[in-house]
This record gives structure tokens, C-alpha cells and sequence, in this order.
């Protein structure tokens, strides 16, 4: 029932990124591409290609939580280095600690081009990068809080059972679904420009 | 007398028509991917691609088809044959649990509040939007928390 309508309204989501596109492709197709392409200039590349290969790896890590999830191990049973011991705990906050470095880099990645002088109103590629990078960057932000929830009930649950595997499994859906909004991100602003 | 004749004809029947679980529902969402997916070239070629919402809109709207009908798909994989994917079933055979809820519960309506609280401070003053934050935020951690701890702890 929890997953029905996860997915209902992540495909609810999914048309909200479909406007992001939409915004995006318009502006692209209106604005003068001199202008276009000396602030696609700006962008620092290799700043998000870690980040991107960070966020795609995390939707890896958080998969394997889900599995340690459905074996309803919560906790490691070896050391913290034996990474086969590993329970949902363990994989959801290192995935949880990478969704955390990919925002820290998305808010180097703004920093900079703000001194570089890219503001959301001084350019229509600032507009539209701003907007599309920043809304998922919320969406981000917002994943991470759920991973707090999922690794709050798992503690907080003596005995780790169905409802809690429910849990994990609905923002693992989540999280793989902004990450590939992410890639499709990534493709269209970084590499179609 | 009719009822105990259906019953070993019924067996009959559907073995010899397996489909897997939720087959219709992944038929009905997956037909969506090359119908909007056609749509958006035709889309695409009739206006020569210089509107691009459109044609987006309509890919996207054929991933939205794809994102469901691969959801049902998964979870047909996963789950036993319903009394819905029989083809002679009755509706009184889907009779039973529907799932896990809550009974009732003071928690979204203090969520609710929040929500209101944060965007009466949009119209009023953005002060406003933060005591909402927070009043959501503790309607939030109840709600999560609801079954986890007092006489639900587990």
C-alpha cells in the first residue's frame, strides 16, 4: 500500500521535472546562443562529475541497504570494516554522508559561478540552471531528511520488522528516482548545453 | 450445486491461461511508453521541433507510463497470483486485509497546520513560514514515530 502510492506520487514528481525540462528547453531555444554558451563557460566540470559519480554511487549503497533491509538486519555483525556484515544502518548512513557531499558540492558549484557573476536574474541560463539544479537539489535535501527518519525508526526499533523494510524500500524509490532525474539533469545542462 | 461444479472448472481454466500477477495492470500502464512515445515524434516532426514543451512533456509523460508499468511489473514478480488476476474470480474472494492503518490518529492534522502556518507566511511575512517549519517538523517526527515508541514500541 506505502509503495502504491510512493509511486504514484513520484510519477506526480516526474511531470513536475517534465515543466523543469520544458522551462529549461524553451529558454534554450529563445535565448541568443552567444550569450548561452559564455555562461555555459562558466561551468566548473570537473566539480560535478565527482559529484555526479558520488550521487550515482549512493543510489548503489542505498540498494544495498535495502537488501541488508529485507534480511531485516539493522545492525552490522562483524567490525565496521566488514563491509558483507553491513546492515541497513550502516549502508544508510554512508549513503545518507554521500547525499550530504553531493549537496556540499552543488553549493561550491553555486558559490562559484555567483563570483563568477551567473545570478538566477542576470542571465536566462542562470534562470533556468538555478531552478532545475536548485528544485533538485531540494528534492536531494528532502532525501536526505527521509534517510534520517528511516535510520530514526530503525534505531528506535527493538525488533526490526516489515514496517520498517517498508520504509527503506519507499525512499530507496525515492532516491533512485532523483537520481536519475539527476543524470538527465547532468546530460542536458552539462553535456547538450 | 452450481457453485461446486465451478470450483474444479475454474482451476481448469485459469491454469491453462497463466499469465503472471498483475499482467492487465502492466499491459494497461506499460501501452502507454510507445503511444506517448509516438505521439512526441509526431509532436516533434509537426511542429519541427522548434516548440520543445511539448515534445518533452509528451517523453516525459511516456517515462511516467514506464515508471508505473515497471513498478507493476516488479511487484507482480514478487507477489502471488490475486483473486483480481484470476479471470473467473469473484469479488468476495479479494475479501481480507487491505493493509496496515492507522485507526486514527491527532498527528497529520498537526502536520496540516504547518503546512497552512507556512504558507499563510508567504502571503504575510516570511517570519510567519518559519514557526510553521517548526510546527511541521513535530507533526512530522509524530507521525513517523506514531507506532515506534509508547505502548506500539516493538
Amino acid at each position: 500500500m506505502t509503495q502504491v502510492g510512493t509511486i504514484v506520487w513520484l510519477s506526480s514528481e516526474l511531470m513536475f521535472f517534465a515543466g523543469m525540462f520544458a522551462i529549461y528547453f524553451t529558454h534554450r531555444s529563445v535565448s541568443d546562443p552567444a550569450e548561452w554558451a559564455a555562461a555555459t563557460d562558466l561551468l566548473n566540470m570537473p566539480l560535478v562529475v565527482i559529484n555526479t559519480t558520488i550521487l550515482i554511487l549512493s543510489s548503489f549503497t542505498c540498494q544495498f541497504g535495502v537488501i541488508a533491509a529485507q534480511r531485516h538486519q539493522a545492525r552490522r555483525t562483524g567490525s565496521l570494516l566488514n563491509v558483507r556484515g553491513w546492515g541497513l544502518q550502516e549502508w544508510f548512513t554512508l549513503t545518507f554522508i554521500m547525499g550530504a557531499v553531493f549537496i556540499g558540492g552543488q553549493i561550491t558549484e553555486y558559490a562559484e559561478l555567483v563570483e563568477h557573476g551567473l545570478m538566477i536574474s542576470n542571465s536566462s541560463f542562470g534562470t533556468v540552471f538555478y531552478l532545475t539544479t536548485g528544485f533538485h537539489g531540494i528534492h536531494v535535501v528532502g532525501g536526505l531528511i527521509a534517510f534520517l527518519f528511516v535510520l530514526g525508526s530503525s534505531f528506535v526499533a527493538g525488533r526490526f520488522g516489515h514496517r520498517e523494510e517498508v520504509r527503506a524500500h519507499v525512499v530507496s524509490y525515492y532516491w533512485h528516482f532523483v537520481d536519475v532525474i539527476w543524470v538527465a539533469l547532468f546530460f542536458v545542462i552539462y553535456f547538450l548545453k | 450445486m452450481s457453485q461446486q461444479t465451478a470450483g474444479p472448472d475454474r482451476k481448469v481454466k485459469a491454469s491453462s491461461k497463466t499469465r503472471p500477477p498483475m499482467f492487465l495492470e502492466t499491459v494497461v500502464f506499460g501501452a502507454g511508453v510507445p503511444v506517448f512515445a509516438a505521439l512526441a515524434i509526431v509532436y516533434g516532426l509537426l511542429t519541427n521541433f522548434t516548440e520543445p514543451v511539448g515534445f518533452i512533456g509528451l517523453l516525459l509523460l511516456a517515462g511516467l507510463a514506464g515508471l508505473v508499468g515497471f513498478f507493476l511489473f516488479i511487484t507482480g514478480r514478487t507477489i502471488d497470483a490475486r483473486p483480481e488476476d484470476d479471470p473467473l474470480g469473484t469479488i468476495e474472494s479479494a475479501a481480507g486485509e487491505y493493509g496496515e492503518f492507522s485507526p486514527h490518529s491527532w498527528w497529520p492534522f498537526v502536520l496540516g497546520l504547518g503546512a497552512a502556518v507556512v504558507f499563510f507566511g508567504v502571503a504575510v511575512g516570511w517570519w510567519i513560514s518559519g514557526v510553521g517549519a517548526v510546527i511541521g517538523a513535530i507533526g512530522l517526527v509524530g507521525l513517523i514515530f506514531e507506532f515506534s515508541r509508547g505502548q506500539h514500541a516493538h
